[in-house]
């Protein structure tokens, strides 16, 4: 789950991370209230990247200026994200920006600590960027570390290494894939701020995290209708532009589905993995989502029962016939109790085809 | 033969829950040496005719059990590892999906300083078909033979199996790492008990799209394996950015596509296989002619 960066920094402050004042609005009017003193930095409040170069981060030197900018950064779409609201900070007069990031680093198998001199750009395109992992157990001195090898020295060392630590933190406590600054920027005094955050929270941590309680739905609205829904039922569904709808169970059988039907000359409408385990509630969902697809002219099921047992699948497909008998189906059901699967199918107009290419071409040639 | 065989005796951790119970019987039913079950504040209760225990120090004490196999939910499962690694059983496999991954990168940690082998999170298990199968896969598709096969993706792996089985070629073992982006065993170590398993004569390697595993498989086996390896890659037709059902297959800036992966297996001599069904019959191939590689 993405968070909004006026989330992130609220995070931020929680834990003590110097960000600089700022006011969410929403609103035009409420640049009235706001007393910072000009210039004033405006910044879309969008979860997606790129924001700067979208035009998303306006400068405004008087409440006039300002008045203007707000109506036309309320109404920009950046790649497909609405703007929900605006974070107004003063514009702050940068000596130096730094990139400081924590994240999980798949190939270690530990969190790494990511930091360059070099902020303000994408990380990607830096050149000196240090990446430090963090083996366990965890402790602080790794930080001031970090600091001395981006090349700072003296009383930015340790305002760096204690900014990394509270990141650290918050990283742990609150179980993220990613937290960000970039940049965090050294000001006149020499103190240094969390200009922008990013936070991106753990999905399968949700459930133990109580202060992003109720927060899933409303930080959906960058992925399309359906995928949202899906995520809400717990299946796994990715939008694709073909018409042969698929719903396997299991992320590797699904890919190899799809990729049989594009290589036997087919499109695939969708990768569906309604995971392993599902149940008949959770299998006539799913059924139901692929049919959402108004493109869709078959719907090709492929299950191979581990977790999933085969009779479960059978009594949503029937439940799922008896209020859509216009769809055509292509079923595939191998594995545990798959016997009992077909006498349960055998009273109803479901074609079972046991051998997966026989069952992708039969899906092909209905769609065409 | 590797991993597991008929002398490996299981401890269940989580045996009184549905999944336990079911899995509990099935792996019985094949012939799986399951001494005991573990729940806490369950001790002294039978699961299928095996006992149950509060404790997995308990329970080895009692049956010398020196594998585990994890089926407890996944903000309990870090846990439940760690106590199997303390106790000091040497293969702990964990089914549990959903395991949150800064846990598991604790699990790996722990099991590494233990020697322990960690199979998973998020994955079917192991099974060397006629002798032990610890996991959930449907011990009806197997048939014992001499291809070992790796995998990251369950359901594809039965899949493959199953095809391997109903074209006459039986399995030595059958080993998923899971689909998660952190996690226990990887390729290469499993590569190497096959290279050296008498019982193995071709390696199936099945991949899915996310990270670089395959690709270092891929160079790994190019240096250090002589028997054949047929390779399997999922996701060709996968969009980029976006999480593709396992929590580890997601084409990220570019990297982590199939079609990376399936260069990287060519490069090494690997035979890929464009179709499931198209791995058995490069199997047969490479069986017929062995010593060629």
């Amino acid at each position: 789950m993405n968070l909004y960066e006026f989330e992130a920094k609220n995070i931020f402050a929680q834990y003590g991370v110097p960000i600089p004042p700022s006011k969410l609005i929403t609103r035009p009017q409420d640049l009235n209230k706001i007393f910072f003193g000009y210039p004033l930095t405006l910044k879309c409040q969008v979860l997606t990247g790129g924001r700067g170069k979208a035009g998303g981060i306006k400068f405004a030197k008087s409440l006039a200026e300002a008045q203007k900018i707000a109506p036309e950064l309320l109404d920009l779409e950046i790649k497909g994200c609405k703007t929900q609201s605006l974070l107004v900070e003063p514009k702050l007069n940068i000596t130096n920006e730094y990139y400081l990031s924590v994240t999980l680093d798949r190939e270690l198998g530990v969190p790494v600590f990511i930091a360059t001199s070099e902020g303000g750009v994408e990380v990607e395109q830096a050149k000196n960027v240090v990446k430090m992992p963090i083996h366990f157990p965890y402790s602080a001195f790794l930080t001031r570390t970090l600091a001395y090898k981006i090349g700072l020295n003296g009383e930015a060392l340790n305002k760096f290494a204690s900014i990394a630590d509270k990141l650290y933190q918050i990283f742990i406590e609150r179980d993220l894939d990613l937290i960000e600054i970039n940049p965090l920027v050294a000001v006149e005094g020499n103190e240094l701020l969390a200009l922008d955050g990013k936070i991106v929270v753990n999905d399968d941590s949700l459930m133990r995290q109580p202060y992003f309680a109720g927060w899933l739905e409303s930080h959906l609205v960058d992925l399309p209708k359906v995928e949202r829904l899906a995520k809400l039922h717990g299946v796994n569904l990715v939008e694709l532009d073909g018409d042969i709808g698929i719903l396997c169970n299991g992320a590797g059988l699904t890919m190899a589905t799809m990729d049989m039907v594009a290589e036997f000359g087919g499109k695939p409408a969708n990768f569906l993995d309604a995971g392993g385990g599902s149940d008949q509630a959770k299998t006539l969902a799913a059924l139901e989502l692929v049919n959402k697809n108004p493109k869709l002219k078959v719907i090709l099921l492929n299950i191979l029962g581990g977790i999933t047992a085969c009779d479960d699948v059978a009594n949503a497909l029937v439940e799922f016939v008896k209020a859509h008998s216009n769809v055509k189906l292509v079923v595939r059901l191998r594995g545990n109790n798959q016997e009992k699967a077909k006498e349960i199918l055998s009273h109803y107009n479901v074609k079972l085809i046991p051998d997966l290419e026989e069952a992708v071409k039969t899906a092909i040639a209905l769609a065409s | 033969m590797i991993l597991v065989n008929k002398d490996t005796k299981v401890v269940v951790q989580g045996i009184t829950g549905k999944m336990g119970q079911t899995h509990t019987a099935r792996m019985l039913e094949y012939g799986t040496q399951i001494v005991a079950g573990v729940t806490p504040g369950r001790g002294g209760q039978t699961v299928h005719g095996v006992p149950v225990f509060d404790t997995v120090a308990q329970a080895v004490e009692k049956t010398n059990a020196n594998c585990s196999i994890v089926f407890v939910p996944p903000y309990l499962a870090c846990d439940a590892g760690f106590e199997a690694i303390h106790v000091g059983v040497s293969l702990l496999v964990v089914i549990t999906e959903g395991i949150p991954p800064n846990d598991t990168a604790k699990l790996v940690n722990y099991a590494n300083s233990h020697k322990v082998t960690f199979m998973g999170p998020n994955c079917p298990g192991v099974v060397s078909p006629g002798h032990s199968l610890i996991g959930i896969m449907p011990g009806s598709i197997f048939k014992e033979g001499k291809v070992g096969m790796v995998s990251k993706s369950g359901t594809l792996t039965y899949e493959i199996a199953l095809a391997l089985t109903e074209a006459n070629l039986g399995q030595s073992t059958c080993v998923g790492v899971g689909g998660d982006p952190v996690k226990g065993i990887e390729y290469q170590p499993v590569l190497n008990l096959f290279e050296a398993d008498p019982h193995t004569d071709v390696i199936v390697l099945i991949g899915e799209i996310g990270g670089n595993a395959e690709e270092k498989a891929a160079q790994y086996i190019k240096e250090h394996i002589k028997k054949p390896v047929v390779g399997f890659i999922a996701g060709q037709t996968a969009p980029p950015g976006k999480r593709m059902g396992h929590a580890g297959a997601i084409i990220s800036q570019g990297s982590g596509t199939a079609k990376s992966k399936i260069e990287a297996f060519e490069k090494a001599n690997i035979r890929v296989a464009k179709t499931p069904g198209q791995v058995a019959k490069l199997v047969s191939e490479l069986i017929k002619q062995p010593a060629v590689k």
